[in-house]
């Protein structure tokens, strides 16, 4: 028998990294529990045991799958939210509209209500000790949920959302139960990533009227973010490269800003004409960033365009 | 001068070339005010969302650092054990008993251990931390089983290993012992034993290799009833063939030189 096992074994051995593993795998399954139930008395409690033991891993898989794809899910349509808000953000507002932010946030508030709802059916997926066992799966949707909610608390507040109103938009309408406990890394990370929407909204937003004062406040606004999470971010290890990042965007809009300033304020232009200037500089300024990732080339590139204009 | 005149009106070919050529004029009004100059402060986190952030996280320090004395103290435990336990390989049957009596104390010890954890960690976040210790606690689990195979020739359970380190029913949400992990000590428990069906032969205990080969087989009939994921349980359960396949080597060699007795099996 031991020459037959050692056979099944090697037969195993050479099948395992091939297409017929699981069958070959089924087949030692069936061999070695055939010749063990013959062979030994220990099976049926191993067997028992194991019994439990798969059920007990199936279920776990199964859910961390459904929390996968329900993750997706939320990054997705928030994503879609942020999209969308970066649209309304760049309309032409109203003449009568007090607070074009406001109503663009009113449109992202609704939006991100499909994402609440898929929160609330996650509820019991995620009760009790199960947050923390998921919590890998479900903090990618999670802090782009918050990405896409405080972009729009910004532009109908111009403020950071505080970290209490994130909570209250995942709990019931009592305020009794939490859909999903907020933790306040998924918290700080999530706003981490509003500072690379903030810079995408100022500089797509600064050739329109009023933009250029707009990117000058979101430029003071991304450097105030990036101030109060360096405090934090030695107690979270993903904040560190993440204020990586928000560093490269406050300097894009730094850079933007800088261009704003000496061009208004060594001339007397009219606003037409700097907006001119000033979305040729942007066209550029994109170029110039994937080459060298954003750094002190837009003085340079100032002059080519001078020159061009000529 | 042109300039003058033109100043009043709109955009104008002049205001271009000055542009581009800037004159020493121009400078001058540079100290005007700017788009720079004319922003406010705008509020980013307000100082009691900060100071409350701040609190959360310098809370989540101490307790990290709680736990980490007591994982140190486990992990003085579990080398301690294994230290212990790597005796048997030179170890012969009569003195075994003996030897694992020796370590008994120091198992039962983790005791502290978890019921120290059990009261540090916050409900519901067994899962925040279980990274910390979840290996220094396979290991105790792994000395547990040892043990337990080397007195009785049985199968230490789940529960049998949550009951001798100490970790209770109702510390569930703080303090558990996860099948995974479990799983994981079964593993180190066929590594060792491979070991150990090797090293038998050297001391002339000829019968222990084919203990150890039905035991272990039935732990793999087990394992292969699990549908495992693609992580580290998988990859080593994978390795379990080299296991089973050395002490089959093992056992071939005694049998085929009849140097075990005909009928070594256990009742």
């Amino acid at each position: 028998m031991s020459l037959t096992v050692v056979l099944v074994v090697g037969w195993a051995l050479w099948t395992d990294n091939r297409n017929g593993f699981h069958l070959a795998r089924r087949h030692v399954i069936h061999f070695l529990m055939a010749t063990s139930t013959t062979a030994s008395v220990a099976l049926p409690t191993v067997t028992h045991l194991f019994d439990d033991f798969r059920a007990d891993l199936d279920d776990h898989n199964d859910r961390r799958e459904r929390l996968i794809k329900a993750s997706r899910d939320i990054t997705n349509l928030s994503k879609k939210t942020i999209f969308l808000l970066h649209r309304l953000a760049l309309e032409q507002p109203a003449a009568d509209d007090q607070n074009p932010g406001k109503r663009a946030a009113q449109q992202g508030y609704e939006k991100l209500r499909e994402v609440q709802n898929i929160y609330s059916k996650l509820q019991s997926e995620l009760v009790g000790d199960r947050f923390w066992r998921y919590q890998r799966q479900v903090s990618p949707g999670l802090q782009e949920y918050i990405e896409a909610l405080s972009f729009a608390h910004y532009l109908e507040h111009g403020t950071l959302i505080p970290f209490d109103e994130v909570q209250k938009t995942l709990m019931d309408s009592e305020g009794v139960e939490q859909y999903v406990p907020l933790s306040v890394s998924d918290y700080l990370l999530g706003l981490s990533d509003l500072t690379g929407e903030l810079m995408r909204f100022a500089i797509s937003g600064i050739s329109r009227r009023g933009g250029r004062a707009k990117a000058v406040e979101v430029c003071a606004f991304v450097r105030g973010c990036k101030a109060d999470f360096e405090r934090m971010s030695p107690y979270i290890r993903d904040l560190r490269k993440k204020q990586i990042v928000t560093a490269q965007s406050l300097e894009k809009i730094e850079d933007a800003a800088y261009a704003i300033a000496v061009r208004s304020s060594e001339y007397d232009l009219p606003p037409e004409l700097l907006d001119d200037i000033v979305a040729q500089s942007i066209s550029n300024y994109g170029g110039v960033l994937r080459q060298s990732a954003g750094h002190r080339k837009t003085g340079d590139l100032s002059d080519d365009e001078d020159g061009d204009m000529m | 001068m042109a300039d003058k005149n033109q100043s009043k009106g709109g955009p104008s070919y002049v205001q271009v070339v000055t542009l581009i050529f800037p004159s020493p004029t121009s400078r001058e009004i540079f100290g005007r005010q700017t788009f720079l100059s004319t922003t406010r402060t705008l509020e980013k986190m307000d100082s009691d969302q900060v100071e409350k952030i701040n609190g959360l996280l310098e809370r989540d320090v101490e307790l990290r650092e709680n736990i980490k004395d007591q994982v140190n103290e486990l992990d003085k435990k579990t080398r301690t054990m294994v230290g212990l336990l790597n005796k048997i390989h030179s170890t012969p049957p009569d003195a075994l008993p003996a030897l694992l009596e020796s370590v008994r104390p120091t198992l039962l010890s983790c005791r502290d251990v978890t019921g120290a954890l059990s009261t540090i960690i916050p409900p519901n976040q067994f899962w925040r931390w279980k990274d910390m210790w979840s290996n220094s606690m396979r290991t105790a689990v792994f000395a547990a089983a040892l043990i337990e195979y080397l007195s009785n020739r049985a199968l230490l359970s789940l529960s049998q290993a949550a009951e001798l380190l100490g970790i209770k029913e109702e510390f569930s949400d703080r303090m558990t012992l996860p099948v995974e992990d479990y799983l994981h000590s079964l593993i180190s428990l066929v590594n060792e034993l491979s070991r150990l069906a090797v090293n038998a032969v050297t001391l002339g205990n000829f019968e222990e290799p084919i203990r150890i080969s039905m035991f272990v087989k039935d732990l793999f009939a087990g394992f292969s009833m699990l549908n495992l994921k693609n992580d580290t349980l998988r990859r080593r359960y994978d390795s379990l063939k080299y296991d089973i396949k050395k002490i089959e080597e093992v056992v071939y060699d005694v049998s085929l030189r009849k140097l075990a007795s005909p009928s070594p099996r256990p009742s």
